[in-house]
Order: structure tokens, then sequence, then C-alpha cells
């Protein structure tokens, strides 16, 4: 009784502690067979002045080979991410802002696409990224600019690990999907390291489902109703086929030189599945994406004792498709045919230096081409949408000072340029101070001005794109507690935030009375709340071991943009599509082989409308509960390590959508088999 | 000990979230709701947002000011669809073109309950997304459509497929769609919006296009036919928005008055350029003509141009916003006029209610972007 009074007691409070884990270190967890063992040490970075900042763990990015990064950023962060199902674009929303509010960096390239502005996270495989931090509010001015919300700064490393190593994935799951995943890592002497990375992931993608949105009525002779039931159906046009290759190489001459490359190759093909509204045949239309996407950054880096400086160049291409057409033997009608082609060019030069103890410098420059051209056939436009370039460069200092061991503070001032037009500066400061040690309780706060410049298409599309846009403009403060305490092979970290944002001149658009849309600087919104996190792991006892991180979020997001006319009700309500609540569990429960894995993910009601609606079933999403499990067993052999692993995903097998009239699977399966040879060399350790 | 009372302790915590997490909602399954409304009425089609499938249909009883939002989800237990474009009402049934979801619902226009459908499926893949429905009689209707280059003939009261017209032309750009229908004697007056500049006319004995009238100004939108045979035809202009070759046309909306007897166009006037005009209507006698060009505008059809002052001004608000209306119809027993406002495109719009001499008498809240209204 006295130990369920604990865990219920335990079970109330879990959410008041909840957030994501944040790194104080540069140590990241990892599995015992096939990663390195790290250690978790407390050392406040100078660096992190009063970031407030969320790094992934590896066990979370390795889950399963069938994870993008939005299924990793849903399970473990608290971030809000609006998916239309697997495959199928799913972007990412930090405190209650829009998904192009979310600044993407990989190697230190932006990776929001310079044309719409935001990111498709499903595009990423998980295993394709090493290191992925989440950057709250202010603290992604620390990285890039335009993060009105956050950024997101994904990382790929090199092997770390002596001598050729491999890794095989192979995962079979329910609708016919396939993933396979294939991993050669190769380091000598220290010097060079190679990595290569290969998946394909395939799937026919046609879950069956219950249609509410639909009813068949059967009718007798007379036309009279005998029954009407709802159907079942099965998600049309939802196939996908991706390829992904990657390849890093890195030289290390151990005197502070390092040169390193990475490309990035991807290829993707995806049907966009059909509304359950729609009652057309998919066996007479294509509705698809495709994919095609290079990208890559060369760095070199120099670290001496007071000072590095770091040089990146990188190259973008990315061709993005969209086919729907009927596939009739008569008529071929094209209903929309677009193709865009984006090519980026970058340039980064950064410069730390420590002057004195306490102090920190940062320096960098950033320079960045787009050029877009975007043609396409619809009703409501043909020929070219646009064909332009545009001219970008960044310009950041940052100045980090510890008067006192237990106080650190920092500034950072931004300076951009769009094409000739010159962006106000922007300021942030960003403090924290130790109150605890024992516990490394740390209070964080940080202030800052952000702008985010209309993407290429908001000033260019035609029709409708409007060249007279203003950036969109931020303020925001936030400040919290983040503590950390390990005592006896017990650990437990945690962090709670309280942020408060202004934003001004939004960027919506609008049909206007054509058809088509128009961008304009529109809204004015509040965002504020609470983000907080928990995690927590045992030492092993007996072959146990527990671990447990949750996240939550309170994330109200109120539009006070003037009203478009007397009959507006949007103002004072919450973003369509932004829940007001946002929690996450995992537990990972191990003992000594077998490992189980459970996910619970809820985001409260989400609103449709701009007003609110309640009056329509179609005006709110009802809350959403997920539930997924997983079990896997590793094996240890002379040769060979491998691991076997059963994930149920929606294991209460709900009934449910994320948006409007887009069903989401039922309770579906899929099986992981990974191998790990060990080679002649380190077979022998 | 001390350890593995902690591990029970996390062990109870997981089994309890776990209970905790299989709570959840159920999907929704509606009950359908009975409804008798007979007499006068309105049926307002809001087309919701495109790909988001909440189009809705909301009803208003002239008599009471009552309004029921969501009828058809209400009356059958199932969603509208996506995009709904129109709703023509025949001898108690009102036939709803729901263009993105390619289907024709056909509803009983007292209890709202589904009598049929015809959807894209049935046609021999003759229809895409239907537009506007014209009842000929009890056993011929015809459909237009956005995509297909097909006028497909259905039975209105068994909802089956009957064949199709071929429009007959080549494609615009690729496009061959086909928009409202106006009938004159036995023959059909149908405009071509997207990419054209064309009137297909319709012989029904042949059930094939014999004849095109070709317009000056590009993308016919709105037809209507007046008590003196003349054709009444609005373009868009297309979509011009600044000038360059890529845009198409030349974003100038026309008013085109054509004689429905020998197709030819008798007078030819540009309108307002800031606003696209989105709608017209005819009063119950036919003989007065209702604009939609930023304000609503009020002509007699034998007038040689549109009235420089505007009937009803758009609604504006204290910083002099004006209302961007959406939807215009006149009732067609009372000369009623009902203009829709979609406020900013993305919650429940308004409808304004005025009398024939321009009196507001009421205005009511909708589903989202109010388009179309049909009267029983």
């Amino acid at each position: 009784m006295r130990i369920c009074a604990r865990s219920l007691l335990c079970l109330l409070a879990a959410p008041a502690f909840l957030h994501a884990r944040e790194a104080d270190d540069e140590a990241i967890p990892e599995r015992r067979d096939t990663l390195r063992t790290v250690q978790v040490t407390a050392t406040r970075r100078l660096r992190d002045t009063g970031l407030q900042m969320t790094r992934l763990d590896t066990l979370a990015l390795r889950e399963n080979i069938s994870l993008s990064v939005a299924d990793v950023l849903t399970q473990h962060s608290t971030l809000f991410i609006k998916s239309y199902g697997r495959a199928t674009e799913s972007t990412a929303e930090f405190r209650g802002t829009s998904p192009s509010h979310t600044q993407v960096l990989w190697n230190g390239m932006r990776f929001n696409s310079p044309m719409l502005g935001t990111m498709d996270f499903s595009l990423i495989p998980s295993y394709f990224v090493d290191d992925a931090t989440l950057y709250h509010g202010a603290s992604s001015l620390a990285v890039t600019d335009g993060g009105l919300g956050g950024a997101i700064e994904l990382r790929t490393r090199s092997s770390a690990q002596e001598g050729l190593r491999g890794q095989y994935v192979q995962g079979i799951g329910s609708y016919e999907t396939f993933d396979q995943f294939l991993r050669l890592s190769y380091q000598s002497g220290r010097h060079w390291s190679a990595n290569t990375r290969l998946s394909y992931g395939t799937s026919e993608n046609d879950f069956r489902y219950t249609n509410y949105d639909k009813k068949v009525d059967e009718r007798d002779a007379q036309a009279g109703i005998v029954r009407s039931y709802h159907p079942r159906e099965r998600n049309r046009s939802g196939y996908f086929d991706d390829i992904n290759l990657m390849q890093d190489v890195a030289y290390n001459d151990l005197h502070g030189n390092r040169w390193g490359a990475t490309v990035w190759c991807t290829t993707s093909k995806r049907g966009l599945p059909f509304l359950s509204v729609d009652y057309k045949d998919d066996s007479d239309f294509k509705n698809e994406q495709t994919l095609t996407a290079v990208r890559s950054v060369a760095t070199y880096d120099h670290t001496a004792s007071q000072w590095n400086i770091g040089f990146k160049a990188g190259y973008a291409h990315q061709n993005l498709g969209y086919d729907y057409h009927t596939t009739r033997a008569d008529v071929q009608t094209d209903i929309t045919r677009s193709r865009s082609y984006v090519n980026t060019v970058f340039l980064q030069a950064t410069a730390d230096l420590l002057p004195a103890p306490g102090w920190m410098l940062t320096a960098s420059a950033a320079t960045y081409y787009n050029h877009v051209r975007s043609w396409d056939r619809s009703p409501f436009h043909i020929g070219d949408n646009f064909d332009t370039g545009r001219w970008e460069g960044h310009a950041t200092a940052q100045l980090r000072w510890r008067p006192r061991e237990r106080f650190t503070m920092a500034a950072v001032l931004r300076e951009d340029i769009y094409r000739t037009d010159m962006q106000v500066p922007i300021p942030a400061l960003m403090a924290d101070y130790l109150l605890v040690r024992p516990w490394q309780l740390t209070l964080k706060a940080s202030v800052a001005r952000n702008q985010r410049y209309p993407s290429m298409d908001d000033l260019y599309y035609k029709p409708g794109g409007n060249p007279d846009l203003k950036a969109e403009k931020g303020f925001t403060y936030d400040a919290g507690l983040s503590w950390h305490r390990q005592v006896g092979g017990y650990e437990v970290g945690g962090s709670v935030t309280g942020f408060d944002s202004y934003i001004s001149d939004w960027i919506q658009w609008t049909p206007n009375t054509k058809g088509f849309w128009v961008p304009e600087n529109v809204k004015r919104v509040h965002a504020y709340g609470v983000e907080s996190s928990l995690n927590a792991s045992t030492p092993e006892v007996r072959g146990w071991k527990a671990q447990l991180t949750a996240n939550y979020a309170f994330t109200p997001s109120i539009n006070r943009g003037r009203r478009v006319n007397s009959d507006d009700a949007s103002y004072g309500k919450q973003l369509c599509y932004v829940p007001r609540h946002s929690t996450n569990f995992t537990v990972r429960l191990t003992w000594r082989q077998w490992e189980l894995t459970y996910h619970w993910i809820h985001y409260s009601e989400r609103f449709t409308t701009t007003s609110n609606e309640t009056r329509y079933i179609t005006g709110r999403l009802l809350p959403y509960y997920m539930n997924n499990v997983a079990v896997g067993r590793r094996f240890q052999w002379r040769n060979v390590h491998a691991s076997l692993r059963l994930a149920v995903n929606n294991l209460f097998d709900n009934e449910y959508v994320t948006v409007l009239s887009r069903p989401m699977p039922p309770r579906n399966y899929a099986l992981y088999l990974e191998i790990s040879p060990l080679w002649k060399k380190h077979a022998k350790h | 000990m001390y350890a593995s009372a902690r591990m029970s302790n996390l062990c109870m915590l997981s089994v309890a979230l776990v209970l905790l997490a299989a709570c959840n909602h159920s999907s929704p399954g509606l009950s359908e709701e009975d409804f008798s409304h007979q007499g006068r009425g309105v049926f307002i089609l809001c087309e919701g947002n495109f790909q988001a499938g909440n189009s809705t249909l909301s009803y208003y009883d002239p008599s009471t000011r009552k309004v029921e939002n969501g009828v058809f989800q209400r009356a059958n237990d199932r969603k509208l669809g996506d995009t709904g474009q129109s709703i023509t009402i025949d001898r108690g049934t009102a036939y709803i073109a729901v263009e993105n979801s390619g289907i024709i619902w056909a509803i009983d226009t007292e209890t709202f309950r589904v009598k049929g459908q015809l959807t894209a499926g049935q046609t021999e893949q003759h229809m895409i997304n239907p537009r506007y429905v014209y009842v000929s009689n009890a056993e011929k209707a015809y459909a237009t459509d956005l995509y297909a280059p097909y006028i497909t003939i259905f039975n209105p009261t068994t909802l089956a497929y009957r064949g199709y017209i071929s429009t007959a032309q080549p494609q615009a750009y690729g496009y061959s769609n086909t928009e409202r229908i106006v009938p004159y004697g036995q023959t059909l007056f149908v405009n071509c919006w997207c990419y054209s500049r064309s009137i297909l006319v319709i012989d029904t004995q042949q059930e094939a296009v014999t004849d095109s009238i070709v317009l000056s100004s590009w993308q016919p939108k709105a037809m209507l036919l007046d008590c003196h045979n003349k054709l009444w035809v609005l373009t868009d202009g297309g979509y011009g928005t600044d000038g360059s070759t890529s845009s198409f046309s030349d974003n100038v909306p026309h008013l085109y008055r054509i004689d429905a007897a020998t197709r030819r166009i008798e007078s030819d006037e540009p309108l307002d350029t800031d606003e696209a005009s989105v709608e017209m209507a005819l009063n119950p006698r036919g003989d007065t003509l209702y604009i939609i060009n930023n304000d609503l505008y009020r002509m007699a059809v034998t007038d040689a141009h549109l009235s420089v002052r505007p009937f009803i001004k758009a609604p504006k608000d204290s910083q002099g916003r004006r209302h961007k209306l959406y939807g215009l119809n006149v009732n067609p027993y009372d000369g009623d006029i009902y203009l829709a406002d979609a406020v900013d495109y993305s919650q429940a719009g308004v409808v304004y209610r005025y009398s024939r001499e321009g009196q507001l008498v009421d205005h009511f809240r909708v589903g989202i972007n109010p388009s179309c209204f049909a009267f029983k």
C-alpha cells in the first residue's frame, strides 16, 4: 500500500518536473553493446551560458531504423510535431509558434528550405543523425537567426572507434514495410575516419481503418435504408520509397587541425494519401511527391589552447516534384504538376577566443546564396512561379563572461542582410547562476529580440507572393531552473522554464477572392507558458536497470493581432493546430540482455479554426494519446553482436487523426534484426 | 534492500502509467439527428478549407430567423466532404457538389437526410471534381467539372450515371474546365472558367457542343439569364497580379451582356480590379442584377452600365476595413438578399440578410467560407 501510494505520488508529481534532458556536458549515453560507454559529468560549459537547450539522447536516435527525427522529437521533446502520418510531411513547432519559426541546422548549414521556410522532419532518418540539440526560444540566437520558436542543430560524427566496424539493421513491419540500414565505419590510427550509411525504406502503408467520415447506406428495392455503417477502408496512396546515402570522412593531424566532409544524398518517392472524405478511386489517380536532394558540408577546424577557428563550406541541391493527375487511358488530365529546383551555397568562418580566464569571445560570419526555380501547372497558375536568387549575409558576435564561479553571463549580437535589405541588429542577453552546487541547481534566464525574414515563396511566388512583406519580429524572455544529481549510481535531473514571447508581423497566407493565396503581415501573437523535463535512472541492481525521461509543455499561443473586421472572432484565441498541453514520457527497463521501452505521448485538443469553434465536429481535434512499446534482446557472440527487437506502435489500437481528414494507423508491428560483426581487430578485445 | 524498494516503486509507477495511458478518447461516432424543416428555408453551403475536409451545410429559417449549422453531418453522421462547391434545389432534393471529394450528394430538403450520391468512381471516370449541377427534369441532370473534359449526365432521382457530353474543347493550358449551366430552350450555356474565354453552347437533343461564344476577357466565372433572355457573364480576368509575363492574363474583370438567341455580345464593361468580382445574382423577377464588386451593386438589366454608387456598402469596422464579401444570392420567394463574409477564411463565416430595399434584416454565423445559397 505504501509502495502504491508512493508510486501514485510520483505519478502525480511527474508533470511538474517534465522536460527533455539538458546536456550539461559533452558526453552522450550510448548502448553498451555497440556504442561506447560514457561518463556523465556536470561541468558548466562557458559556451552554454544561459542556454535553454535539450540534447536528444543517443538511445532515442538509435531506437529503431523506422524512426525519423520527427518521431524522435515527438517522443522525447516538448515540441509539437504536426504530422500527416508516416512518410508524410511532419513539421516541428517550438513554444506555440509556427513550423517556419523552427530553424534547423545540419552540420552548421541551415537546413530549412529557403523556398518554403520550413523543414520536413519526416525526411530525416534518425539513424543519419548522431547528435541533435534543441535550442529553445532566445537560445536559438546562439546558432542562427529566424528561430522565433527555437532552433534544432543536427550533426553527424565520424567513427570514434578504431578499425573497421559494421552494422546492418533489417526491419519488417506491418503494411509491407521494409527498412534496411547499413553502416560501415573505419578509423585508422586516430588520423583518418570514414563513415558510410545507407538506408532503404519502402512501404505500401495501406493500413485499414474505420472511416467515421463516411457512412454506407444499404437500401432496399424501394430505396429505404436497411442498414448504415461506417466503412472499413484502407489508406490510399500512402506508399513510400526512400533511399538515403551518407558518406563522411575526417582527418585529424593530432596537432589541432581537423578536416572533414559529409555528403548526404536522398531520393524519395511518396504517395500523398487521399483524404478520408475523398470518394475518388485512387487507381485512377497518381498523387505523388518526389524528392532528389544532395547536401554536403566540408569543414576545417583548428584548435589551440586559447583560440579556435573553423571554416565551413556547403552546397545543397534539392529537386522537389509534385504530381497529381488522372491516369485514365483516353485523356490525361494534369490536376497539379509542380517542380522546384533549389540550390544553396554556404560559407562560414567562426573564431573562438579565450583572452583571459572567465572570458570567451566568439565571432562568426556566414553567407548563403539560394537560387530557386519553381514552376507549376494548376487551376490557378501556369508557368514559372519564380526563378530567382537571394544572397544572405549573417554576422554574429558573442561575449561570455564568468565574473564569479557561480555566475556567468553572455551577450549575443547578430546582424543579418538579405539581398540589400539590412535587418535591424538582434541583441540577446543570457545569464545563469549556480544556486546549489551538489544538485547543480542552476538558474537560467535570457532575453532577446529576434526576427525571421520571409521565405522566397512568401516574397516571390506567383501568383500571390508579396514582395512588400516585412520580417516577422519577436521579443522573448525566459527564466528557469535546471538541476542534476548523481548519488550512488542513481541519477536525476530536470528543468522548468517559463517563457513569454511576442511575435508581430506574423506572416499568414490567406486566399483572395480569385482563389489563390496571398501572404500578409497580419498577426500578432502572444506565446507564453512553461516547458519542463524530468529524467531519472537507476544503477544496475541484480541485472535490472530503469530509466525514465519525461517532458511537459504548456503553450498558450494567443492571437493578439488586429481583427480582420468586426466579425473576426479570432482575437484572444489559441492558434490553429497548437496544443496547449504536450506531454510525453519514456520508460526504459533493462534486465540483463533484455530491454523494454515504453513511450506515451499526449497532445491536448487542437483547434482547426482561428475562432476555436467547437460547434462543429471539424472545429477541433480531440486530445491525442499514443502508446508505443518495444521489447528487445541483445545477443553477444564471439564474432558478432546482434539484437532482435519487436515494436508495437499504437498499442491500444486507438483510432485517431492528427490533422483533419488524415487517418492514422491502427496498432501495427515491426520486427528489427540488428547485426554488428566484430572484425578481426576489435573482436580480440 | 533500499535499491530493491526503489526498483519496485519504479515498476509500480510504470504499471500505473501504462494504465493511465490506456485511457483514451474513442473516435467520434455520432448518431443521426432528426430534422423536419418544412416550408421556406435557406441552405448555406460553406466550402471549408481545401484539403481539410471541413465543408459544412447550414440551414436558415427566414421566418423564425433560426440557424442550424452543420446539418449535413448531424443528420447523416458523415462528413459533407472537402470543398463544397455548389448547392442546387429541385423538387424537394438538394444536390450538393463537393468538388475535392468527387461526390454529388442528394439530400432531402426537409430532413436533410441523404437520398443518394453520385461519386467519381461511378461515372466510368468521366467525373473528377464536380462543380455545378443543373437538373433538367426528373430523369436527367448535368454536372460540370473542374478538371474533366466532360459534362456528366445522371438521373437525379436514382443518382444513376447515364453518360457524358464531351466538351470537345482543346485543353487550355492543359485544362478543360466547365462551370455553370444556364438553360435556354433546348440549349445549355456552359461557361469555361479555368484558363478559358469560352462559353459553350450545348444542344440537349444531340447532347453535344454545337457552338461557343468567345469573350475578350479571361475566365468567365458566373453566368445568369435575365427576364429578357439576356445572358449576363462575369469574368475575373485571370491572375495577372503585377503585369509580368509569368502571370496569367490582365486581372481585369468584365461584365458582359449577351443575347441568348443570337449569341451576340451586346455590352462589355470592365470592373474594378483591386478585388475580383466573385458573384452575381438576379432578383425574383429577373429584371435586376446584383453584383459583388467590393461592395454590392445593383442595376436594372436594361441599364447600360453598372451604377456608380453601391447599393449596399460592404460593412466596415471602426478602422475602416471592409468585410470581404464572399457569396451572394437573392431569395426568389421574397427578394431578400443574402451576402456572405468569409472573415479570415479560417473561422466561422457570417451571413448578412438584407431586404430587397437594402435594409439589414439579420446576420448570423455559419461554417467556414460560406459561398453558396439555395432556397426552398
